[in-house]
């Protein structure tokens, strides 16, 4: 099947991005890497009538990294450029695993950090990343800039809460306050090429208080998890023993509502979700200790 | 659908296509003649359509033809020498016999070309990392691993690596 026939228009800035997504509303779609709406394109599952292709918008490439404020992308960052960045693999662990385990080698030469996120797909390997970190996306459209906390952006599968003519310029992913290490664990049928049944990013962070952990889930509810009460029954802990993480695993698993679809049944999710919930606690704390915080 | 023209060089040429919006850069390829980029799955799934863009690997079915302005592609084609001498990747899948039925064969050469520039002295876990993206539903992947790792030597060994036209 090929695509049905489109306009596409390749603006050279944000304003006259903006401008032509203006003017035709939601007959447009805004396309960063293209990795995700090609194929959406190719199936007829969506048929804009003008594609805004962003990836000649100077401002929007570049990674920087500030101390003090953690970690800027831009939005045509690509995965391969951030898993290759040294303050991203040196600070963001889990956001850097997860990199990794997006789809293959050359996707991730084309396919782009925040469209994977703007997708808001719920097996969106970044996903759990932004939400363990607690991004913040940097946004402009008609009404100018605004800035979108992650937590808030995702509504729904493929649903977030960016009205038309808006586009997500860049993301923050501040450095968490403390020595911290992160880890992204998906399960897939197999290594490369896959989306997530289960994924699970954990960040474990040496604050005032002693350590802190942040898990994330992705693909086992509609909007990501956060599993706040999972992460205060392994406060404080630098080594938490089995029977305590087998209750912050249940605990986790309370937090999550998967569906049966042909990756995973929801039982099986809610097998994994406690299994790897406790292999990332470990792995953070097994990283911690050799030295890669 | 308006047709417009797109520039770019091609296996070291200056080339214009003229391509609606929705043609893919695989497509317009294969259109155009270039019959090594092979149309696989078309959705970024298989990885036989793979070229070299500017230095990186990319499926080329996952790029619409237009964003090849001003870019670099290379394709198969442009790896054979002037005087019609393999590539030394090429010819080690030939010594190696990485090759049956053939049709992942130029995706998977393209892949090797930009990995191998990058590693020039890969392990065993690189390259099965590296090929991840390329299948090959013969299965012939162990023999395809010696291959690179052949081609590797043989570039290390001749201190440089042909470039393909670029």
């Amino acid at each position: 099947m090929s695509m049905l026939a489109f306009e596409m228009e390749r603006p050279r800035s944000l304003a006259a991005a903006v401008e032509i997504l203006g003017k035709y509303g939601s007959k447009a779609m805004i396309k960063a890497g293209g990795t995700d709406v090609l194929v959406w394109m190719r199936k007829h599952a969506v048929n804009p009538e003008m594609l805004v292709d962003l990836s000649e918008i100077p401002e929007l490439g570049g990674i920087s990294f500030y101390p003090h404020k953690g970690i800027k992308i831009g939005a045509m960052c690509t995965i391969n450029q951030v898993a290759e960045h040294e303050d991203a693999r040196r600070y963001y662990g889990a956001l850097t695993d997860a990199c990794l385990s997006h789809s293959d080698p050359l996707i991730r030469n084309k396919a782009t950090v925040l469209g994977n996120v703007c997708a808001s797909v719920p097996s969106g390997d970044m996903i759990p990343a932004f939400a363990a970190y607690e991004a913040v996306l940097h946004v402009y459209g008609p009404e100018g800039e605004r800035d979108i906390l992650f937590a808030d952006f995702i509504t729904g599968p493929r649903k977030n809460v960016l009205v038309p003519g808006e586009i997500v310029v860049s993301a923050t992913l501040p450095l968490p306050a403390g020595q911290s290490t992160g880890c992204y664990i998906k399960l897939g049928r197999r290594n490369a090429l896959d989306l997530a049944q289960v994924g699970v990013a954990c960040v474990a962070i040496e604050g005032e208080k002693g350590r802190e952990y942040q898990l994330a889930y992705g693909a086992v509810a509609p909007r990501p998890v956060r599993a706040a009460e999972a992460e205060d029954i392994l406060a404080g802990q630098t080594s938490p023993d089995a029977p305590l993480l087998e209750k912050a695993a249940k605990a986790a698993a309370a937090a999550v509502n998967p569906i049966t679809d042909v990756r995973a049944s929801r039982e099986y999710r809610f097998s994994m979700v406690e299994e790897l919930t406790k292999r990332a606690v470990s792995l953070c704390a097994e990283r911690f200790r050799g030295g890669n915080a | 659908m308006m047709k417009r023209d797109v520039h770019f060089i091609l296996n070291g040429r200056q080339t214009t296509l003229s391509v609606e919006p929705r043609t893919t850069l695989l497509r317009a390829l294969r259109e155009y003649g270039v019959t090594s980029v092979k149309r696989g799955c078309e959705e970024g799934e298989c990885g036989t359509c793979t070229v070299v863009v500017d230095d990186l690997a990319q499926k080329s079915c996952m790029m619409l033809a237009l964003e090849a302005e001003g870019k670099s592609v290379l394709t198969v084609e442009g790896l054979v020498g002037p005087k019609g001498e393999l590539h030394p990747i090429q010819q080690a899948f030939i010594e190696e016999g990485a090759i049956q039925c053939g049709f992942c064969t130029p995706g998977m050469i393209m892949t090797t070309y930009a990995f191998l520039r990058k590693t020039p002295d890969p392990s065993e876990d690189e390259i099965r990392a590296a090929l991840a993206g390329n299948l090959c539903r013969c299965t012939g992947y162990i023999p395809i691993f010696r291959a690179v790792q052949k081609a590797a030597k043989t570039m290390r060994e001749l201190g440089h690596f042909p470039g393909g036209a670029r």
